[in-house]
């Protein structure tokens, strides 16, 4: 369930002009420079208080301040000091190390400590996990992990495969599948080494292939994490399979935000977008992944036949929670080793307080 | 690609040589692309006719203004000799800030909107270009480095301001991308205008021959009393204020502003602009060969996407299309100066 370097959701991440190495470099001392402000909370620094650091991905991703706020909640709650790093836009081992070894001098000077760290590369990181463990750091995955799990406490993450698998059923359901009838469905993607990509693809198509014979993908395209090519790839598609021919497009699947973006825009556009009333036929059913707000929005319009949404506040719930038990405790007993949360499926019909919970904050 | 400092004027030899017709013409890269472009067309055509239809040229028109504006402002600063990197971040920054102005203006009706978010897109677009050249004259800075600077500050506070999430929801927007006089929606027909004009202005007046001429040799431009400094400074300024409109009409067709919108057009606008027959080096260019080389660009795209070929090949296209303009460059015979 691990996240690649090119991390779906938004895929904001990815970079493939040789000039950027030059900025990261930059972007990765400036992080250096704001970890000593921190946010760590200076209250009441009672010598056994519990400190957990947490070194994410990209930190300005609502993923991940989604994620934050649910850490925050579960540490002020239980009284722990909570340490909150990650470089704000890249999603790159290279911006991510030295955080973390500054991360890990910081746990040695306050412990009881424990690590929860999300790698941004499974091989890369590995070296820095070792060290922390080494240092005497209870040290945790979380969203994506390690290549060697054997000495991380525990690893908590959403679960890519089984987000597919909803997809697939949520989209047959807009679509009003019926058994013997051909329908036609493409799916946009970010890029073909996303791994959250790779797996919410494997789970749909298996799903597909379980129970749907009659749904066909006639469509695959690579967004490069821009949302003006989703929406080109996808105008593209609803002129090859136009409504009325014999391969009319019936159902997207959007695999990440770019390509829910994109394919919203190029629905509205070409007057193809199902409403809130009715999704009858000569319309296209679109169910798109992630709760960003605008996403959230367009679902409530009827535009989304339904949203796939992770669950990252509990995700850093639940790693807080299992910190402070481990380090209470001082054993492994209670927690379980990998924690894999179920993505949920979110509709127009869904209560308004289920959309509150799961959609991503904003900083 | 850094730009070389003292650029030899290249002689400009009036084609001595007593040519047949057929012999210009392939000798024309213009003329060359143009060839070039029939035949990607008629070849993804006789694939799928779908190509040729009227929504699908619709389709690529929409991708070609997406495109043709970051390559028009590149256009004037590779004839001066520099490089402008800026321009994809440049436009995803003023879609977001177009964006965010847009959705606290909303209860003003939809053309105040517009119109307003139009002008805020400009304004960040002509601030960046501002921003270079002060990078540039005052702090000493490389095109390359002043501009790669603003594409990461521009990329960054795109994610900074909008958390990482596109902003706002504007299905009017939307609607005016569509296809209003035959395949051209108003915002198309607005871009090609902008085109049109800009081709005019680099080649017939008197701004366009000083672009160039800086290009060649700015030591002589400046002997001459000609203030370069400015002149540089207004190139930069348009480059950005057209990114700024592109950015604008992104949001048009996103109907938001998306932070990663703008992320790594830059390159496929300077690839349109090599394509065309510009020298990186300066002195030389021709909008015209800018133009189709985006539509070379904008066809290859989407027709590998009607062809439902990897979109992993698209980048290979691309790449074989640079190599084969660059080369056809290079083999000329008697580069002429395009002054």
């Amino acid at each position: 369930m691990k996240r690649d370097q090119v991390r779906s959701s938004s895929g904001r991440r990815t970079r493939f002009a040789g000039a950027k190495a030059v900025l990261s470099g930059a972007l990765a001392v400036s992080s250096l420079a704001l970890i000593s402000v921190g946010s760590a909370t200076a209250a009441s620094a009672s010598a056994k208080k519990i400190t957990v650091a947490f070194v994410v991905g990209a930190e300005a991703d609502p993923f991940f301040i989604s994620m934050n706020a649910g850490a925050q909640a579960e540490a002020t709650k239980l009284g722990v000091n909570l340490i909150w790093q990650g470089n704000p836009s890249q999603y790159s081992p290279s911006t991510q190390i030295p955080i973390v070894q500054q991360v890990i001098s910081q746990l040695q000077s306050s412990k009881p400590s424990a690590l929860v760290l999300g790698p941004t590369d499974p091989k890369a990181l590995q070296p820095y996990v070792n060290q922390a463990i080494k240092a005497g750091i209870p040290t945790f995955n979380v969203d994506s992990s390690v290549a060697n799990l054997k000495k991380v406490v525990s690893f908590v993450t959403g679960n890519n495969a089984q987000g597919g698998a909803a997809a697939a059923d949520a989209l047959a359901t807009a679509m009003g599948y019926k058994a013997g009838k051909k329908y036609n469905v493409a799916v946009g993607m970010t890029s073909p080494t996303a791994t959250t990509n790779v797996l919410r693809f494997q789970g749909f198509k298996a799903e597909v292939a379980k129970k749907y014979p009659g749904i066909k993908i006639v469509a695959e395209a690579y967004s490069q994490s821009s949302p003006t090519t989703a929406n080109s790839n996808i105008q593209g598609w609803l002129t090859k399979y136009s409504q009325g021919s014999s391969t009319a497009l019936n159902g997207i699947f959007a695999i990440d935000g770019t390509n829910a973006e994109g394919a919203a825009s190029a629905l509205q556009a070409a007057g193809l977008a199902c409403s809130a009333t009715s999704c009858g036929s000569g319309k296209v059913a679109l169910v798109g992944y992630d709760a960003y707000n605008t996403n959230v929005a367009l679902l409530q319009q009827g535009i989304f036949a339904a949203l796939i949404a992770q669950d990252p506040a509990k995700e850093g719930m639940l790693s807080v929670l299992n910190a402070y038990n481990f380090l209470t405790h001082h054993k492994v007993k209670g927690i379980k080793h990998l924690i894999t949360l179920p993505n949920v499926t979110l509709t127009p019909k869904s209560p308004a307080a289920l959309l509150t919970k799961y959609t991503y904050q904003t900083a | 690609m850094s730009r070389a400092v003292s650029e030899v004027v290249s002689p400009s030899s009036n084609e001595g040589e007593p040519a047949s017709w057929a012999r210009r013409l392939v000798g024309n890269q213009q003329f060359m692309l143009f060839v070039v472009f029939v035949a990607i067309f008629a070849f993804f055509t006789f694939n799928d006719s779908v190509f040729a239809s009227v929504s699908e040229i619709g389709n690529n028109i929409t991708d070609f203004s997406t495109l043709v504006l970051l390559a028009v402002g590149e256009t004037f600063v590779i004839a001066t000799g520099g490089i402008d990197l800026s321009v994809g971040g440049t436009s995803g920054f003023a879609g977001v800030v177009g964006a965010i102005a847009m959705e606290h203006l909303a209860p003003h009706g939809e053309w105040v909107v517009l119109g307003v978010g139009t002008l805020v897109c400009l304004g960040v677009g002509i601030g960046i270009g501002l921003i270079n050249a002060v990078l540039m004259h005052y702090a000493r800075l490389v095109p390359f480095v002043a501009t790669l600077v603003t594409m990461g500050a521009a990329e960054g506070m795109s994610l900074v301001l909008t958390g990482g999430a596109p902003v706002g929801s504007n299905f009017g927007a939307i609607t005016l991308t569509e296809p209003k006089i035959s395949v051209f929606s108003y915002p198309d027909i607005i871009i090609i205008l902008i085109t049109v004009v800009a081709g005019l202005y680099l080649h017939y007046s008197k701004f366009g021959r000083y672009t160039f001429a800086i290009g060649s040799n700015s030591f002589a431009v400046r002997a001459v009393g000609v203030n370069v400094r400015r002149h540089l400074t207004w190139v930069y300024v348009l480059s950005g204020a057209l990114a700024g409109l592109t950015g604008m009409f992104i949001y048009m067709r996103l109907g938001s502003g998306a932070p990663s919108a703008g992320v790594g057009t830059e390159l496929v606008a300077i690839a349109a602009v090599v394509i065309g027959g510009a020298r990186l080096t300066g002195g030389s260019a021709q909008l015209s060969g800018t133009v189709l080389g985006a539509m070379i660009l904008t066809i290859v795209s989407s027709g590998l996407i009607i062809m439902n070929v990897s979109p992993n090949f698209n980048q290979v296209a691309v790449a074989i299309l640079i190599a084969l303009a660059a080369t056809f460059q290079a083999l000329r015979k008697g580069s002429r100066a395009d002054v």
